[in-house]
């Protein structure tokens, strides 16, 4: 799949972004809620929170001979921190309005603007997306997504490439995992 | 499956759990063709398909007390054979199989119309390796969607994503053959 | 449209038909098993028997070697820290590419969301 890089600046151009590294001084991170309730009930769980300490020491382990590899330390190098909560379910979930709210109201703080609002009712899908500014450019992207099965927050700070990212799409797969014991029973296969 | 099987096939995991080589051994015969099959299609070559699959059954042996079921132990192997797969990939350098390899991938039985299916194994290998993943999952594993999202630790939405987009482009390709050939 | 249907479900046929099981042969449990024996084996490797020596030497003996047990366990215990941190890393990149591409997709279809607000910079 070839990505442009022109796909990504629907989400740019409207508050006349560059993507480049980062003059600004990076956002403070957004206070993310614990989200327990939902955990508690959902089926799989991603809470990631790499400040820059985090992402320094997994940069140092991304092999630059590894051509993947290389073009991720170069996407994080404006980055000062990536905050992860994702939720999957197996069915319908309750919306977290009360903890959402609280996220809402540190983007409603200066320098913050709200650049996306979708709404589809067929898909039973919102995503608003947030990117803050500081002197023309962006240090910082937060994302707030449901979908009927899965709610997602992201927080970045800092700048990157969104033109990049979309680059390594497909790259990722899946990460790999030193497998925890399970605790529930896989389905057999039909 | 009916439960007396069910039930020999619990005693195995029990036997195995217990530390009997031979029951493990039994397990490994059990299941090696579809932790090869997947490995095979995912790299593409015997040699490091073969590594690969004795790796998950070394890791399985170590782990044994992780798995609770056979059904478990079905989901667990295809779990971990795909991870080791995907993130090799991710490693090491495109394996470019030859025409013996794409003949080794090609299932045991009798093709109805092998050249068509060699070009469908050639074609699998040009996915992304997520692609890739979900593709043998659904068509080799059987898999369904959601099983599919739970092996990988993928969203629903990208696994249907892949899927649809992989078909796509499986179809796109062979109908470009079909036309080159006529 | 059918056509279309149809011409995925043959090809669904012809993919499950191609991706068959392919048997890795009659040695491949033997290997598995021999590879878990030699593993087996390894770790019960007897002690090399030493010769007898004073107390200071042993104890300075067994210093070195807790020291570097130590070294070696702050080593592993970094590597398993950094490795965990570059799968959490990639697992970050690849959810916000993903949330990315949703709101894209629904921005560019028929129901599409809300024109972007912009106060400008």
């Amino acid at each position: 799949m070839k990505a442009s890089s022109a796909k990504w600046r629907w989400l740019l151009v409207p508050v006349g972004l560059v993507a480049s590294a980062a003059l600004a001084a990076p956002a403070a991170p957004l206070n993310l809620p614990d989200f327990d309730a939902l955990a508690a009930k959902a089926t799989e769980s991603v809470n990631i929170s790499l400040d820059t300490s985090l992402l320094g020491l997994a940069a140092g382990f991304l092999d630059p001979s590894n051509p993947d590899d290389a073009a991720t330390k170069e996407l994080i190098a404006g980055l000062k921190g990536i905050y992860v909560r994702s939720y999957t379910f197996d069915g319908g979930f309750a919306y977290p309005s009360a903890q959402v709210d609280q996220v809402r109201k540190q983007l409603a703080a200066p320098g913050w603007q709200r650049l996306v609002q979708t709404n589809s009712t067929r898909d039973r899908t919102r995503v608003d997306i947030y990117v803050s500014v500081d002197r023309g450019l962006a240090n910082g992207l937060a994302i707030i997504a449901s979908e009927p099965r899965q709610f997602t927050i992201v927080n970045i700070v800092g700048s990157i490439d969104l033109a990049k990212l979309h680059r390594l799409e497909g790259k990722f797969g899946v990460p790999k995992l030193d497998l925890p014991p399970e605790g529930r029973d896989g389905k057999p296969g039909k | 499956m009916s439960g007396d099987e069910e039930c020999a096939r619990g005693d195995l995991l029990t036997q195995a759990l217990a530390g009997e080589r031979a029951a493990f051994a039994a397990l490994v015969r059990r299941h090696q063709r579809s932790v090869y099959s997947m490995a095979l299609r995912m790299l593409s070559d015997r040699h490091a398909a073969e590594d690969l699959a004795q790796e998950v059954f070394l890791q399985l042996f170590r782990n044994l007390s992780a798995v609770s079921s056979e059904a478990h132990l079905g989901f667990w192997l295809r779990k971990v054979t795909m991870h080791r797969a995907i993130d090799r990939l991710r490693r090491a350098p495109r394996l470019e199989g030859a025409a013996e390899e794409l003949a080794a991938a090609v299932s045991e039985a009798e093709p109805a119309d092998p050249l068509l299916e060699r070009r469908l194994l050639a074609l699998l290998r040009e996915l992304p390796a997520a692609a890739r993943a979900v593709v043998l999952l659904r068509y080799q594993e059987d898999l369904d969607p959601v099983e599919i999202a739970r092996t990988l630790r993928m969203p629903l939405n990208t696994v249907k994503s892949h899927l649809r987009r992989s078909l796509a482009q499986l179809r796109e390709r062979l109908d470009g053959t079909a036309d080159a050939l006529t | 449209m059918s056509e279309g249907l149809e011409n995925n479900q043959e090809l669904e046929r012809r993919l499950r038909s191609a991706l068959g099981a392919v048997d890795p042969g009659e040695g491949f449990a033997p290997r598995v098993m021999a590879r878990i024996a030699a593993g087996a084996a390894d770790t019960a490797r007897p002690a090399r028997a030493g010769a007898v020596a004073s107390w200071l030497a042993f104890g300075l003996a067994a210093s070195v070697v807790l020291a570097s047990l130590l070294a070696h366990e702050w080593q592993a215990r970094r590597l398993e820290q950094g490795r965990e941190a570059r799968r959490q890393l990639i697992e970050a990149l690849r959810v916000t590419d993903e949330k990315l591409d949703l709101a894209y997709r629904a921005v560019n279809t028929r129901e599409g969301g809300a024109p972007p607000e912009h106060s400008g910079v």
